[in-house]
């Protein structure tokens, strides 16, 4: 049975790196990317079943790739994970499957990505 | 500030002689006065309101020329204005009973004061007092539908029996003997009514006078029309500023939020990851300690940042008018100096003219030193050269600082106000930091760009006064 495959969006290497070592350790295939252009490439080879993306990506929008992702594989859920709370409000984010703010406690988002997988499954 | 209402000087004989003729069309003695003297009160009348930014100094302005003794001398005068369908008694001046006249006019007397001549210096508290101590006659002269009122075209002096109700209304709250009613009129019926009498001195109101007071009537309602509308745009401009200021703040929270939670999730995770499942591999372990404290230091820079823009708000950010190519002069001349001892050509371009913006003098020219501070330290060595420019662009005036020193490190080109990295220039990425927040704080913002190569340029800008 293949691992399922989580792809983290963020341009903090620092957290894609806590993101590979604790869902590595939860059994998940991971891959990462920094920025847009990045996610656009590990999207187009396949495979990914499920995104956790962060809104900021420098000057970037996640939002944007949201709504991009979401146009080309509706059925990919993805998962938002951003600092800020009151993004929620912002109906752009609504097109997500789940929406996580980010904490050092990373209990909410494996359950986020966990719920994602079995809906999709 | 003392009561006007002081008795109208006495005339001369030749004057006195005049008095006895009377007007056909009025009914009223047609005793003029010296038209010089009324040029006078209305060039100082005029140039008092010029300068009144208020509807109730201007109504003050022209009720005190009304009533003071080198004026037109009434014993007492009121405005009243159309407002949400009523005629609403606005403002009084002049004493409110016989008792307080005699003791204010002796006291005006005593004091040498000249009432007229306080009208170049209103005291709004004073004004205010004023107000207040009227305020009962003033709702009773109120009338709630201020369109039963005939459309009376010119001034009249009226008495007890007058025909029409609402001016027996206003002669008997008033209880005034003759009582002369100013009518100003809109398109649609009353704008407003003065309202006049000498219910102390029962002095006769005389034709000039009547004509006189109608045309201070007429400079009141075109002073008030304009100083309402002048408040009017005051408040919008403040609501517009303050919603301004609260986008600013909720962008400035989410970009906090961010730069704060990132790190925080970084060393937090990776401390909770190092406790679940320490590595065995001594180097990993040592690699994700660096994490963390790499991320408690940005956490660490980051608090220092918001605790410095936190205590510039809390300074107290009042902004006001300001000429910013002065400013911009002032602050190049400070650094001329510096500059040659650095050998950089400094120079200063800005418009003959003022460039009128809200800001705050004071932080504006910390704003300038960091930008002046950062290009000067940019061309040292290159013999290079730095440009200050004001320039206006629609409703903002930017003031520009450019220099021919290196480029902008890539990284840091990026976002040169984040504050994240240090600038390349031995100066320091938190000044930056800090003068976006400090020109936020002004209503302002920042700009920076380097496309037109070797120039690297820096902008401060700030709203043009309206």
């Amino acid at each position: 049975m293949t691992k399922p495959c989580v792809l983290f969006i963020d341009d903090e290497e620092g957290l894609l790196e806590l993101y590979r070592t604790a869902f590595a350790r939860l059994d998940y295939d991971v891959a990462t990317a920094t920025g847009i252009d990045s996610a656009r490439a590990r999207l187009g080879q396949g495979g990914v079943d499920v995104i956790v993306l962060d809104i900021r990506l420098g000057e970037a929008s996640g939002l944007q790739l949201l709504r991009e992702v979401k146009a080309a594989h509706p059925k990919l859920p993805i998962v938002l994970c951003t600092a800020y709370a009151r993004y929620q409000d912002d109906f752009s984010s609504w097109l997500a499957d789940a929406y996580v703010v980010k904490s050092s406690d990373l209990t909410d988002l494996k359950l986020a990505v966990k719920r994602c997988l079995e809906a999709s499954a | 500030m003392p009561h006007q209402g002081a008795p109208p000087r006495r005339l001369g004989r030749a004057q006195r002689g005049r008095a006895t003729l009377t007007a056909l069309d009025s009914g009223l003695p047609l005793r003029r006065h010296r038209s010089s003297r009324l040029l006078d009160l209305l060039v100082a009348v005029g140039e008092a309101l010029e300068r009144a930014v208020d509807p109730e100094v201007a109504a003050w302005t022209v009720l005190s020329a009304l009533t003071a003794g080198e004026g037109l001398g009434f014993n007492r005068a009121f405005f009243l204005l159309a407002q949400d369908g009523e005629l609403r008694g606005y403002l009084g001046v002049g004493p409110r009973s016989r008792e307080e006249a005699f003791k204010v006019w002796a006291e005006l007397s005593h004091r040498q004061v000249r009432p007229l001549a306080l009208i170049g210096t209103p005291d709004a508290t004073a004004i205010g007092v004023e107000r207040q101590r009227h305020a009962r006659t003033l709702v009773e002269l109120s009338l709630p539908s201020p369109h039963s009122c005939p459309s009376w075209r010119r001034a009249f002096v009226a008495h007890a029996n007058h025909p029409e109700r609402c001016v027996r209304h206003w002669v008997e709250v008033l209880d005034s003997r003759a009582l002369v009613v100013i009518p100003l009129l809109a398109d649609d019926g009353p704008w407003g009514v003065v309202l006049a009498d000498n219910f102390v001195t029962a002095a006769p109101v005389y034709l000039g006078t009547l004509e006189a007071a109608e045309s201070l009537a007429h400079v009141l309602r075109a002073a008030v029309e304009r100083t309402s509308l002048l408040r009017r745009l005051r408040e919008e401009e403040q609501r517009r500023v303050a919603t301004e200021h609260a986008t600013t703040l909720l962008a400035t929270a989410r970009s906090l939020t961010h730069e704060l939670v990132n790190p925080l999730s970084i060393a937090g995770g990776t401390a909770r990851e190092l406790a679940a499942s320490p590595p065995a591999d001594p180097s990993t372990l040592v690699r994700r300690l660096g994490v963390i404290a790499e991320a408690i230091g940005r956490i660490e820079e980051h608090v220092a940042r918001l605790a410095e823009g936190l205590a510039g708000r809390a300074n107290g950010t009042v902004t006001c008018e300001m000429d910013l190519g002065a400013l911009a002069e002032r602050v190049v001349e400070r650094f001329r100096p510096l500059a040659v001892k650095r050998q950089v050509r400094l120079v200063c371009y800005r418009p003959a003219r003022e460039v009128r913006v809200r800001g705050n003098p004071e932080i504006g020219e910390r704003c300038v030193e960091t930008l002046l501070a950062n290009a000067l330290t940019a061309c040292q060595g290159h013999r290079g050269e730095v440009q200050a420019a004001v320039s206006e662009e629609g409703e903002w005036a930017r003031l520009q600082i450019a220099d021919n020193g290196p480029p902008l490190e890539p990284e840091l080109a990026r976002n040169p106000f984040s504050g994240e990295m240090s600038m390349r220039r031995s100066s320091s990425g938190l000044g930056l930091a800090s003068l976006r927040a400090l020109a936020e704080a002004m209503g302002g913002k920042v700009d920076y760009d380097q496309i037109d190569a070797p120039w690297v340029r820096f902008a401060l800008l700030l709203r043009r006064w309206s």
